[in-house]
């Protein structure tokens, strides 16, 4: 066994480049507010910039085929770009883009080779964001009560109905979205998937108010949406996996969104915390010195140690191909109910510090009042911390003989 | 034994309960809580003039002279809204401290205005190493003339923004003695600063070489401020918990309403167990809670020793508010995070109020000194 991965002098060469790379091309502009609502367009637009270069180089998504636009690198290249990436504080892509994650490894696995060659390349290039739009009002947990109809026209589906909590602020290229192809066919036979050009007629992105609206790691979302689709036309082509064929689609996205996909890198809560803890003072000596700040501080860092080893199992898994079964939902499980007991500890730690952004009087640049919002919402996303318990309940075979199979991946 | 609410308690607790429904709807709360400005605007001006918030000031002073048990159960009705608003801080709080620590003539000045909410009076505690403890005090106050001067910064002030004057603490640059001091709010050199994010009506004071009468003085003297302030926040916890067991009771029937209406799956998602043990979880917080409470304004108003009781009903009462809304969050799932849907009023209240008078932890550290451990 062997945690770290082995660099090779190749490796470590390749690094160079990479560190190089990245020290000319991160702008130092670029870092994400703790609220990613705050985001601005120019942000945004220079993590776009910095997305379109890395898929030129083939970094962006490196290990995915270069036929496909990828970059065609192996696990070892992959892991190094990660890491670099990560220290800066960024994660790859350097912006919200699930629908282009999920969708682009649904569409590997279910596409047609026409349509891979269409959808794929300008999401490994990074020249479009995606989001996913997969709950409604009635679709939650229930995924597959999914109602917006999609219905064929020639050569055309015509799509009406409503998707909730989705997207983010400032828009998106695609909408990789669940639908209802056939009414009056069974559950789990009459779902479709479509990849919907965002600038279709009929279609309206409505802002939502919530507590916040991040909660996944890395790239913040900005904002969640009601997406309102009226009589969208969308080309046939851009069906993926075939008409009621959508569930099976469903499962190689879940199992990435349930968190098989892991995650290589740190937890950057916990570094701001300590940082905090170290460089502020409490009774004439810094808080780290503290014995029930210490014990306090042990919690978090154990949680999320675990988080980060559940991540890197997962990531490993994932990448060389071992027989996933109840792993990725445990990771995602932990994240969410970790992050959870994390926040207390951090109230229990810091006081009204933590409840506020404001510039004297908030701990760590508001990054401990965006946690304490993040980590209750975070409960939800990507299916909530009871859907987990159930998908790993099924993956064990607690009390059942047929143990449930995880989702295909490519 | 008898744990019923008497004839009195259960009428008020209706006609509470009824005023709050017309006076302080969803729609209401939701616009107090966007606009981070005071709240003693409508409908503030109407809960004041029902005479209900001066249940903690006796009716020689112009209050209703509750007691304990009945600033409780109006307090249990305030939580459920979550109502916002200085009844706490100023009809309780400060009204307790005046009433512990004043001289007759302030008495005879203050609590009858705290009572009828002419003046609102919101004690300034905390500063910059934030704790609950003496020592921790550092803003000044001298001799000046014939009257007293302060400097200092207080944060994370409790409904300071709504105030007109502020209860300061402040250590004599004389006899280094903490006492507290009265200061309007429209004094030169005050300066307050609401805190954005998800704080609940918290703000920094500032305090510039404010200058204020001798008179300001509680007590007329440094020496009874402290204690006097300690007794009037072992007064105001329980009743500020059994606005928290309101707070919890409003969130519980939140969630079981929804665990009966929200269908997956098809069927009312209640029917699943991981549903059920979440409003499980979130019942027990609400009777450890309750009481806790319950029994520590029982003592209080029997005149029995109620020190243990109180640091451990704010040490339950508190973590058990900030949990009911974790648990509150599980069951609603996405709505739940919506802010219109209206859960987050208590999540947001609930933060603030873990730590107000002092966090869980401080309070079980208490509580073991109580039981002398
Ligand atoms: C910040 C945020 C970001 C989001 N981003 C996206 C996005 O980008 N795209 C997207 O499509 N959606 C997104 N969502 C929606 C999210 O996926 C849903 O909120 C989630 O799947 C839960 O659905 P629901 O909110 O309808 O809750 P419900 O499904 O109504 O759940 C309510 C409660 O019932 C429980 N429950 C339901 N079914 C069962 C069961 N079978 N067994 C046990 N318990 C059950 C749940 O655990 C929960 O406690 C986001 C949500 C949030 C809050």
């Amino acid at each position: 066994m062997d945690f770290e991965p082995t660099y090779t002098p190749e490796q470590e060469e390749f690094r160079q480049d990479v560190r190089e790379w990245l020290a000319e091309n991160v702008s130092p502009d670029i870092a994400h507010p703790p609220d990613s609502i705050n985001i601005t367009e120019e942000q945004y637009q220079l993590r776009r910039g910095l997305g379109r270069k890395l898929g030129e180089k083939g970094w962006l998504w490196a290990t995915a085929p270069e036929e496909y636009g990828g970059g065609g690198l192996s696990l070892d290249h992959a892991v190094v770009i990660e890491e670099e990436v990560d220290s800066y504080g960024l994660t790859i892509p350097p912006y919200y883009d699930s629908g282009g994650r999920l969708g682009g490894a649904s569409i590997m696995v279910w596409g047609t080779d026409e349509q891979k060659q269409t959808f794929l390349p300008p999401i490994f290039r990074g020249q479009v964001r995606t989001w996913q739009l997969l709950t409604e009002p009635e679709a939650g947990s229930d995924l597959a009560n999914a109602k917006m109809s999609a219905d064929r026209d020639g050569d055309e589906y015509v799509i009406n109905g409503q998707k909730i909590y989705v997207g983010s602020s400032l828009g998106c290229d695609y909408m990789w979205t669940i639908t209802c192809t056939d009414n009056e066919a069974p559950r789990h036979q009459n779902l479709g998937w479509f990849m919907i050009p965002a600038d279709l007629p009929g279609i309206t992105i409505q802002p939502m108010e919530l507590l916040i609206s991040g909660g996944e790691s890395g790239a913040g979302s900005g904002v969640k949406n009601t997406v309102f689709f009226d009589n969208v036309r969308v080309p046939a082509f851009n069906l993926i996996g075939g008409e009621n064929e959508g569930w099976k689609v469903a499962t190689t996205h879940l199992e990435l969104e349930h968190g098989t996909g892991g995650r290589i890198g740190r937890n950057w809560l916990v570094d701001h915390l300590f940082e905090y803890c170290r460089e502020n003072q409490r009774n004439g000596q810094p808080l780290t010195k503290d014995p029930d700040v210490r014990d306090k501080l042990i919690d978090i860092y154990v949680e999320a140690e675990i988080a980060r080893l559940f991540n890197l199992r997962n990531y490993w898994m994932r990448h060389s191909k071992a027989e996933i079964t109840y792993e990725g939902p445990q990771a995602s499980y932990w994240r969410k109910m970790s992050g959870l007991r994390m926040s207390q500890s951090i109230l229990d730690i810091l006081g009204p510090s933590a409840l506020t952004f404001d510039p004297q009087w908030g701990a760590a640049e508001g990054h401990m009042e965006a946690h304490q919002r993040s980590a209750i919402v975070a409960i939800h996303p990507g299916g909530t911390a009871d859907i987990q318990k159930l998908i790993m309940a099924r993956r064990i075979g607690i009390g059942r003989e047929v143990r449930e199979k995880a989702g295909a991946l490519a | 034994m008898d744990l019923a609410l008497t004839e009195e308690q259960e009428m008020l607790k209706t006609a509470v309960r009824g005023f709050i429904q017309v006076e302080y709807p969803k729609e209401t709360l939701l616009e107090m809580a966007a606009e981070e400005q005071p709240v003693t605007a409508e409908p503030w001006q109407r809960l004041v003039a029902t005479g209900w918030l001066g249940i903690a000031i006796p009716q020689e002073y112009g209050g209703e002279g509750g007691s304990f048990t009945d600033a409780g159960v109006l307090f249990e009705e305030l939580g459920r809204g979550p109502v916002p608003g200085p009844h706490l801080s100023s009809c309780v709080l400060a009204a307790s401290a005046i009433l512990e620590g004043g001289t007759e003539e302030q008495k005879q000045e203050w609590l009858p205005a705290l009572a009828r909410g002419e003046r609102i009076l919101v004690p300034a505690m905390t500063e910059a190493s934030y704790s609950w403890a003496e020592k921790d005090v550092r803003s000044t106050v001298r001799q000046n003339g014939g009257g007293l001067r302060l400097d200092g910064t207080k944060v994370y002030v409790f409904d300071a923004v709504s105030a007109t004057h502020l209860l300061c603490t402040a250590r004599s640059e004389e006899s280094n003695e903490v006492g507290l001091v009265i200061v309007p709010v429209t004094a030169d050199g005050v300066e307050i600063r609401s805190l954005p994010g998800f704080s609940w009506n918290l703000a920094e004071v500032k305090l510039n070489d404010v200058s204020v009468d001798q008179d300001s003085l509680v007590g007329s003297s440094f020496a009874r401020g402290w204690d006097a302030l300690q007794r009037a926040i072992a007064r105001t916890i329980p009743v500020m918990c059994a606005y928290q067991v309101g707070a919890c009771q409003s969130v519980y029937e939140m969630s079981v309403d929804y665990s009966r209406t929200r269908i997956q799956f098809g069927r009312p998602i209640g029917r699943f167990q991981r549903v059920e043990d979440h409003i499980i979880n979130l019942v027990n917080q609400l009777d450890a809670a309750r009481w806790t409470t319950y029994e520590t304004l029982w003592k209080l108003d029997s005149g029995k020793p109620a020190t243990d009781s109180i640091h451990l009903a704010k040490a339950v009462g508190s973590a058990a508010y900030y949990q009911a809304c974790n648990f509150a969050h599980e069951v609603h799932a996405g709505v739940g995070s919506v802010t219109e849907y209206g859960l987050t009023l208590h999540t947001t209240a609930s933060r603030t109020l873990y730590h107000y008078l002092g966090d869980p932890q401080f309070h079980r550290r208490r509580l073991a000194d109580a039981l002398s451990l």
